[in-house]
Order: structure tokens, then sequence, then C-alpha cells
């Protein structure tokens, strides 16, 4: 193979300093998540849920148009917070996020670890912080796209198949608690995901103690609350925890008989421990003692 | 030691230590413009200067700077201005070559299609051209390196770090690592720091060395007058008792080495001369039936500096 096919240009241009480098990782992981066939087959799957609300808005505003096949029923489907809720609480939601989270985010940390090349990171003028970031960023786009997104569809086809903003002027925080709970599961599962994609080495490793972790801790609470029948087993499922907040944040009765504010402690306390264990684990330079 | 015209490398008293290991005991350094080779034998300490002169390792006691920036305030500038090319493989699997070198030079703070420009460029000039939409884990060993090198050109640094470049390579492709080295640090106004334990490398490529031991610079300088100065090297071979001749050398500081085939190679100092070695003879009885002064080469150096053939 002929060496220096063409001779070596110096580059005219000059490096930023102050921009935020954790945007170049984060949109390169998008990209190279869309070049996977099975996860765009996987993506497109987990937005049919959020098509079927849309669908669902779009026949609450239009019923009467429908009276026809509904035999009088003048409402299939009321559009109010409980709405709103019944779509981020709901089991579906959960998985497919778990899904999304297991083939687009446990390789993330995991294959860096593998292949040596956060050395390669580390040499760029990189903080921990901005690997991080930039990482979270890649799960936390999927997340958003599955929550963030869907959630402001629905109010906009609301405004618009109704005509009016009723929606927003009867509940006017409805806006700010699908922002908060979609950037809380966003957060959640980004920080899970990266927990578990640090432990190891091996992607299917990280994704298959995900998936434990998840589905064990339900089954645990299932066990458990099926032997002394007491809410407060809930606090150890992770499913649990989340619909907790999720029907507080949308102003709900949780469906658990426990302060929804425990379960939200709980969530924070385990994304704290993902935090410092994230914060030691990743090095520029594995120490062989 | 002929003065380096531009410092890029200054350090004073570094030290670093890994538990109870001291990796680098109170290094100072001097390193000038072009090429220079870091030599040592496994566990010398090559590998953890660098990680401490791009910030990896913050070390313990001492003082450096790299390229007028501190290392221990100012990493980020560092980086930004040096190419780093790692001994271990470290290519992210499921990337052609221009995706994975475009990526590293925005991380570097390119903008990104400068970034993608950039990476064609230096992958024509490490010679990945045809071979620059491959998927990395396609790569043979000498295209790894080459890859390793282009990720570390992409954001033209002044300065280049490159941890055994050879490594793991064929004879053909070691020439053709080695021939862009000499390219980059001769004709690019590039500087060069290469680690490295192939001294045949460092001796095709280094204008100065750093040799380091056990933590320690064991010397520094220009390659040439440091094969010359402080020692004249010779060899020979003598008929008689070798022991006593040998400790009789030895105790004047001639270091003395066998060679598989009966010769012996003599370090001699400049107080013993070449006069010195044939009163010892005298003096302990043996004739020397071949003596014959040889270039010195880096190995010898290597071998006196650090006590190792």
């Amino acid at each position: 193979m002929p060496i220096a096919e063409q001779g070596y240009l110096h580059w005219q241009g000059r490096t930023a300093e102050t921009r935020r480098p954790w945007r170049a990782i984060t949109r390169f992981g998008v990209r190279l998540s869309f070049r996977r066939k099975f996860f765009k087959l996987t993506l497109a799957l987990s937005l049919l849920p959020a098509i079927v609300f849309s669908v669902g808005v779009y026949l609450a505003e239009t019923i009467q148009h429908f009276q026809v096949f509904m035999g009088g029923s003048r409402q299939i489907v009321a559009v109010n917070p409980a709405f709103f809720q019944t779509y981020f609480t709901s089991e579906l939601l959960y998985f497919m996020l778990l899904m999304l989270m297991i083939l687009a985010g446990t390789g993330l940390i995991a294959d860096d670890l593998k292949s040596g090349s956060l050395q390669l990171y580390f040499a760029r003028p990189l903080r921990k912080r901005d690997y991080l970031l930039g990482k979270l960023g890649i799960t936390s786009f999927f997340i958003l796209l599955l929550t963030l997104v869907p959630g402001t569809v629905f109010i906009l086809l609301k405004i618009i198949f109704s005509g009016s903003f009723r929606l927003l002027t009867e509940h006017p925080w409805l806006p700010l608690s699908v922002i908060l709970y979609s950037f809380f599961l966003a957060v959640l599962f980004s920080l899970a995901v990266l927990f578990v994609s640090a432990l190891s080495k091996n992607r299917r490793f990280a994704g298959i103690l995900l998936f434990l972790i998840y589905f064990g801790s339900d089954i645990a609470f299932g066990v458990f609350d099926s032997i002394f029948h007491r809410p407060e087993l809930g606090w150890i499922s992770i499913r649990a925890n989340l619909k907790q907040v999720g029907y507080a944040v949308f102003g709900g009765r949780p469906p658990l008989d426990v302060p929804w504010i425990v379960s939200a402690v709980i969530l924070a306390f385990w994304a704290g421990v993902a935090v410092f264990f994230l914060y030691r684990r990743i090095q520029s330079t594995e120490v062989i003692r | 030691m002929t003065a380096p015209a531009e410092t890029n490398i200054e350090l004073k008293g570094l030290r670093f230590r890994f538990g109870a290991v001291q990796a680098l005991d109170g290094v100072d350094l001097t390193i000038g413009g072009g090429a220079c080779g870091l030599l040592g034998p496994n566990g010398a300490g090559k590998s953890t200067l660098l990680r401490v002169l791009l910030g990896f390792l913050v070390p313990d006691k001492g003082e450096g700077r790299v390229l007028g920036h501190d290392i221990r305030r100012d990493p980020f500038a560092i980086r930004r201005l040096v190419g780093y090319m790692p001994e271990n493989d470290c290519l992210l699997p499921g990337l052609d070559a221009v995706s994975f070198t475009a990526y590293f030079g925005e991380l570097s703070g390119m903008p990104r299609r400068e970034a993608i420009k950039r990476a064609h460029d230096v992958l024509f000039y490490v010679g990945l051209g045809e071979a620059r939409y491959r998927l990395l884990e396609t790569y043979s060993a000498g295209m790894r390196q080459r890859i390793k090198l282009a990720q570390a050109l992409v954001h033209d640094p002044r300065l280049l770090f490159l941890d055994e470049p050879t490594s793991n390579l064929d004879p053909r492709g070691r020439d053709e690592i080695l021939a862009l080295i000499k390219d980059i640090s001769s004709k690019k106004d590039i500087h060069v720091l290469i680690s490295s334990h192939i001294l045949s490398d460092i001796e095709a490529t280094c204008s100065h060395v750093v040799i380091l031991n056990k933590g320690k610079v064991a010397a520094q300088g220009e390659l040439e007058a440091l094969k010359q100065v402080d020692f004249s090297l010779f060899e020979l071979k003598i008929k008689g008792e070798a022991e006593p001749f040998l400790d009789a050398l030895r105790a004047s500081r001639c270091r003395v080495e066998e060679t598989e085939d009966g010769l012996f190679k003599l370090y001699v100092p400049p107080e013993v001369g070449r006069s010195g070695v044939f009163r010892a003879a005298a003096r302990t009885g043996v004739q020397v039936r071949h003596f014959v002064q040889s270039r010195t080469s880096l190995e010898d150096l290597f071998a006196r500096t650090v006590g190792v053939d």
C-alpha cells in the first residue's frame, strides 16, 4: 500500500475552545444508532402507542362525525390529565423504553471499555462530565422522542382539533408535567443503562443485567406482596416507583397507598449511586497494579 | 549535550506513584523540536510519562510544561495541541475510518464539516485512502496502526506522542510506519515524541533520545553525541584466564559483555583508554588476540545506561 499518497497539509482553521464537546458525542451516537436496522424497527414499533393515542385525541374531538358508528355514545376518550397519565405510566411505554435502552444504550460505555477507546476521548480537550453528558444525551434523545415529543403532540393536536385552549386554561400545569416527567424518565433510564454499561465490557451482559434489574425488582415486589400484603413493598420495584411518581406528576392518585415522594427519593438515590459509580469507573487510563 | 533549539517539553522533579510502585522518580527533562525517542525497558515509566504529559495522570510532585502549558493547570490546552497515538488497540467497532477520524477531529474542537474533510486528507496521507470506507474491524495490524496515527494527526497537532508505534507490525509495515514518522517529523513541522523499546526504530527516526530506567532519566541528549561521549567501545578476543582480566577491567569502571561467539565487548571510560586495557591484560597474563574499536550503536548506549542486553 503506498504511503503518503498525497502530501500532508496543515489545517488552517482553529479548534474552538468554548464549545460543548458533549454535543458531538450525542450527535455521533444518535447517528450511529440509526445505522442499525433492528434498532430502527424497534424505535418504529415504540412509536405505535403514541400514534394510537394521537388517533385517540383526534377521535375525542371529532366524535360527532363518528356517532353513527358508536351507537350514540357521546365520548369514547377524554383528553385530560388522566389521558396523559395513562400514556406516560403505561407498562408498554416502560417496556419499549427498556428495549430501546438495551439496544441503543448498553454498548455506549461497554464498547468503549472493551475497545480501549476511552484514552482517545480523553486525549482530547474533554472532561469526564462531557463524556458522560454526551452518552446521556444519546439515550435521553430516544427517551424524549417517546415521551416529550408525543406529550407535546397530544397537547397540540387537542388544541388544533378542539379549536380552543381549554385544556391549558383548565390544567395550566399540564405542559410542565409532561416536560418534568419526560425528563425524569430520560434521566433515570439513561443513568440506569449507563450504569450497567459501565459495569462490563460486554454489551450483552449489560443488556441482560438491565433486564434482570427491571423485571427482577418487579418480581420481588410481586412475591413479597403476595406474602405480606404491604404497599410499602412497592418501593423495591422500579416500575412501581416510576408509576407512583408518574401518577403524582399528572395529578392522579398513586396506585399504591404510600407517599409518592418516597418513591421519588428512592429513584433519586439510585440515580445518585449511578452517577457516583460512573464518575469512579470512567478513567482516561486503565491502571494495572 | 546540544541545547534544543525550541523547548517543547520541560519537566522538573516529576514524581508519580502507582500504589507501591514509584513509576516516575524525579524526572528532569528538556525536550526540543524534531523527533525525540523515549527509550527504556518494560516498566521504565515511558507510557506513564506520556500519560502524565497528557494530563491523564496527575503527578504527585514536580512540575512540567508542554508547549508552554502547565501540565497540572492547563491539560486541555495541551490536548488541543498534541496528538496521541496509544500503544494498545483503541478502535471503535462498527465505524469506517472516515467516521472514526472525523469524530475525534470534532472532539478536538474542529467544526464537523472541517473534521470530515480533514479526515479524508489525513487518511490519504497515512495510506488508507482506498480503505477509508471499510469497517475498522476488518483492518489488518498495519492498517490499525495507520488509523491510530490518522486520528492523532486529524486536528493538525504541533506535537505528536506515539506510544510504541510499530508494535505488532511485520517488517514491511514497520518500515512504512517509520517512513511516515520520519516524514512527519522532518518535513511537516510537527514535533514527535516516540516511546519505544525497539532501539532500531528510535535510531531510524530520532535525533534526540531520552532513556528512562526505573522511573528515572538514565540519559538524555542528542543521539550521536550520547553515543560518543564518555566511553569507547572495543571488541576483543583473548587467550588465557579471562576472569582475572575481566575483574581488573571492571575494577577500573569498564563495562564488559560477552557475546555468544566468545567475543568481549568493552565499554571503556576515557581515563582508562585502550592502553589501560592492554595494561590490565599484561598484569593478569592474558594475550589479546583480537582488538577492534567498534562503532557505538544505540543498543550499546542503551545497554551501558540501563544495564541490560
